[in-house]
């Protein structure tokens, strides 16, 4: 897809969510504020894990990261400088952090994420506890309508720059790491210099994201945004997406919230079970995910 | 004749079969999965247990009218985020004409919110946090007294006329064991009993024993443990191995529950804990109609804490209809203005809370809990803990 043709869809589906406020009722705008959350969190995940083929099971730690410092400026500045704070402290805490885990590879990284993502919990769970802090309240903060329009422009700068970065010499670099790292050094790729501005643009956007929806619930505890599941539901996201382009995250969400959505207000009493069933058969059945069948259907097209 | 009083009976039977089939809808989030799942299930039995009753008694009494009561529930996965999207449902789209609780004070918080915004009253259960008074007051309210201050100082009484000079506190670093400790430590200087050791452990602990050795070599008159249930059995476990025979040993959440006595069996009788509420008090009669009840129905003992809170909610809930009905404004000013009769005595509240209970410690002894402080509200005297086994 060319970049016009992409800014110009880009734009109309940011349009086609930005009506929704005016049109329903708010459980409606919660379902889809979850949805562009998702695709938010994953687009950012992609940048990372689907180009370099570092997996990261930690995102969770961006998401909360950013919460804490929405937590922490709360009061002192504006929402939506709060939620630039946000991004740039998760940012800086990736660059801090990337340089040391990025050095191991496969499923060690994968570990090395899960485990930083505990720690840093800890660590804030050990600051509010010297701080005399047991779980904050977050009154007087935005409605519901003002963290949907800031989470749609993160969903859509996401998408911007998966796209961008996709498409660029930085992004060919990351995908040379990912198809053989020793070979794109000799090539005289910077892989350690790539693979840490990767993990720190991967992170930018999550931190905000949980800047944001930490509003949402008005309520922060460590314990919760911190939350392991985040960063599962992310690579599950990813999966059943597929691919490390812009379509890929967006399928993945739409799939996964909706039908969560539709089994959970329809068979409450077993949609876990039954979400469970259909990811399994899905990646069974679909191992490619949606956008990797998609291409596959078109290429036999011709 | 007969042909017209047929077709007047029938009239009859088939307006009250409509009204009849006219159910209430009452909905609440649950948490069935995630990290409350354990936790939250005796307040879905103490719903579910009401919702029997009442319906069983020929429905819930709505201003003078029999209707049947329904409940809607959904998953919220222990998730404050998904908690406000339940509400958000419950209220907009499946219109439920009443709310119940979800469980804990994160989720409470989390939907105070909401119900604000919807203006839709709910009566609180499970959740106790000084940070609950902050709540705006009109649509939530908290029949609990066991909030960490007044907790504290009621604590600190009943160790004072215990003749403990000397006290070591662990705490978990989860909100709630925090909070508490926060009040416990000056509450206890107040009453001139000397802190020995004063140290925290992460909430996903896996072994206290190094800790209580710590404690045991510290020698104090008493011991607190602020955990949460899981730990408490680590702390009981590794209290008994290393022989921590101190006689006042306050466990702070867990020995209410009733997994704990089938872990424990006697050896849990002497230990001090949180809660206001025991079958065993004569002044409240249903309160042991409700524990034999909801054996029955759920083949388990009620815990101690949340499943006659989660009642009780449902009591006043069920009582304010009767008077006032389904409108919100009429039902908000009835909860508000009201003293009513639950199984954990009397109930008015004054802002988000009750006012008619005082704060109480309890104590296991005889596999059952008591209520041993303060002395006009006790069911039984405090005993010294028996060694153990």
């Amino acid at each position: 897809m060319s970049p016009p043709c992409f800014a110009a869809l880009l734009a109309l589906s940011a349009a086609a969510f930005a009506g929704i406020p005016f049109l329903a009722g708010d459980y409606a705008i919660g379902v889809a504020l979850n949805l562009l959350m998702w695709i938010a969190l994953t687009q950012s995940w992609v940048v990372l894990s689907a180009m370099t083929g570092y997996v990261s099971l930690g995102h969770a730690v961006f998401f909360g990261a950013g919460a804490y410092a929405m937590v922490l400026c709360f009061g002192s500045l504006p929402f939506w400088a709060s939620v630039i704070v946000a991004g740039g402290a998760t940012g800086l805490l990736a660059l801090v952090v990337g340089y040391p885990c990025l050095r191991v590879r496969g499923p060690y990284f994968v570990i090395l994420t899960f485990g930083l993502a505990e720690l840093v919990k800890f660590v804030v769970i050990n600051i509010e506890a010297a701080l005399g802090q047991f779980g904050r309240l977050l009154f007087g903060g935005p409605g519901l309508a003002e963290i949907f329009y800031v989470v749609l422009a993160l969903a859509a700068a996401s998408a911007a720059i998966t796209y961008s970065v996709r498409r660029s010499r930085f992004g060919a670099g990351l995908r040379a790491i990912r198809e053989n790292e020793e070979a794109a050094e000799t090539l005289g790729i910077d892989v350690a210099r790539y693979k840490v501005l990767a993990f720190a643009l991967s992170a930018v956007v999550p931190g905000m994201v949980g800047a944001a929806m930490v509003m949402r619930t008005t309520y922060f505890e460590p314990l919760d945004l911190f939350n392991p599941i985040t960063s599962f539901t992310i690579v599950s996201i990813a999966i059943i997406g597929g691919g490390d382009d812009v379509p890929g995250p967006v399928y993945g969400a739409f799939f996964l919230v909706l039908l969560q959505e539709m089994l959970w207000a329809n068979w409450p009493e077993i949609y876990m079970i039954l979400l469970g069933a259909l990811l399994v058969a899905f990646v069974l059945g679909v191992p490619d995910g949606i956008h990797g069948r998609i291409a596959s259907w078109r290429r036999a097209r011709g | 004749m007969k042909k017209l009083l047929t077709a007047i009976a029938a009239a009859l039977a088939g307006s009250i079969a409509a009204e009849a089939a006219e159910p209430v809808k009452i909905g609440f989030s649950e948490s069935k999965t995630g990290l409350f799942a354990q936790a939250a299930t005796s307040q879905y039995q103490s719903y579910n247990l009401w919702r029997e009753q009442v319906n069983a008694a020929g429905g819930l009494d709505v201003a003078g009218t029999r209707r049947m009561v329904e409940f809607v529930s959904y998953d919220d996965q222990s998730n404050p985020g998904k908690a406000v999207q339940i509400y958000e449902k419950l209220i907009t789209d499946d219109k439920v004409d009443l709310l119940l609780a979800p469980w804990g004070t994160s989720l409470h918080l989390a939907i105070a919110g909401v119900i604000e915004r919807y203006k839709f009253p709910v009566v609180g259960n499970t959740a106790a946090s000084v940070q609950l008074r902050k709540l705006k007051a009109g649509n939530i309210w908290f029949p609990t007294s066991l909030f960490p201050d007044r907790q504290s100082e009621v604590l600190a009484a009943l160790l004072k006329d215990r003749g403990v000079s000397s006290a070591a506190l662990v705490t978990n670093q989860l909100p709630y064991t925090q909070e508490n400790k926060s009040f416990v430590v000056p509450a206890l200087k107040k009453a001139g009993i000397e802190l020995v050791l004063n140290e925290d452990y992460p909430p996903d602990v896996k072994d206290l024993t190094a800790l209580l050795n710590k404690v045991k070599n510290a020698k104090p008159d008493a011991v607190l443990a602020y955990t949460y249930p899981a730990d408490a059995v680590l702390y009981m476990k590794g209290a008994r191995e290393i022989g921590l025979d101190q006689q006042t040993q306050v466990v702070l959440l867990g020995p209410q529950y009733d997994f704990f006595g089938k872990i424990f069996g006697p050896a849990r009788n002497g230990i001090l804990t949180m809660g206001h509420w025991t079958p065993a008090r004569k002044d409240w009669p249903s309160a042991r109609a409700f524990a034999d009840a909801f054996k029955a129905r759920w083949k388990t003992d009620p815990d101690f804490l949340d499943a006659p809170l989660a009642y009780v909610s449902a009591e006043i809930l069920q009582q304010a209809v009767a008077r006032a009905g389904l409108d919100k404004d009429r039902l908000r000013e009835t909860v508000a203005g009201t003293t009513f009769a639950t199984i954990n005595g009397p109930v008015r509240f004054e802002g988000v809370m009750n006012v008619a209970l005082p704060t109480m410690i309890s104590q296991i002894q005889g596999g059952t809990q008591h209520i041993v402080w303060p002395p006009r509200e006790r069911t039984a005297e405090a005993i010294a803990k028996p060694a153990w086994k």
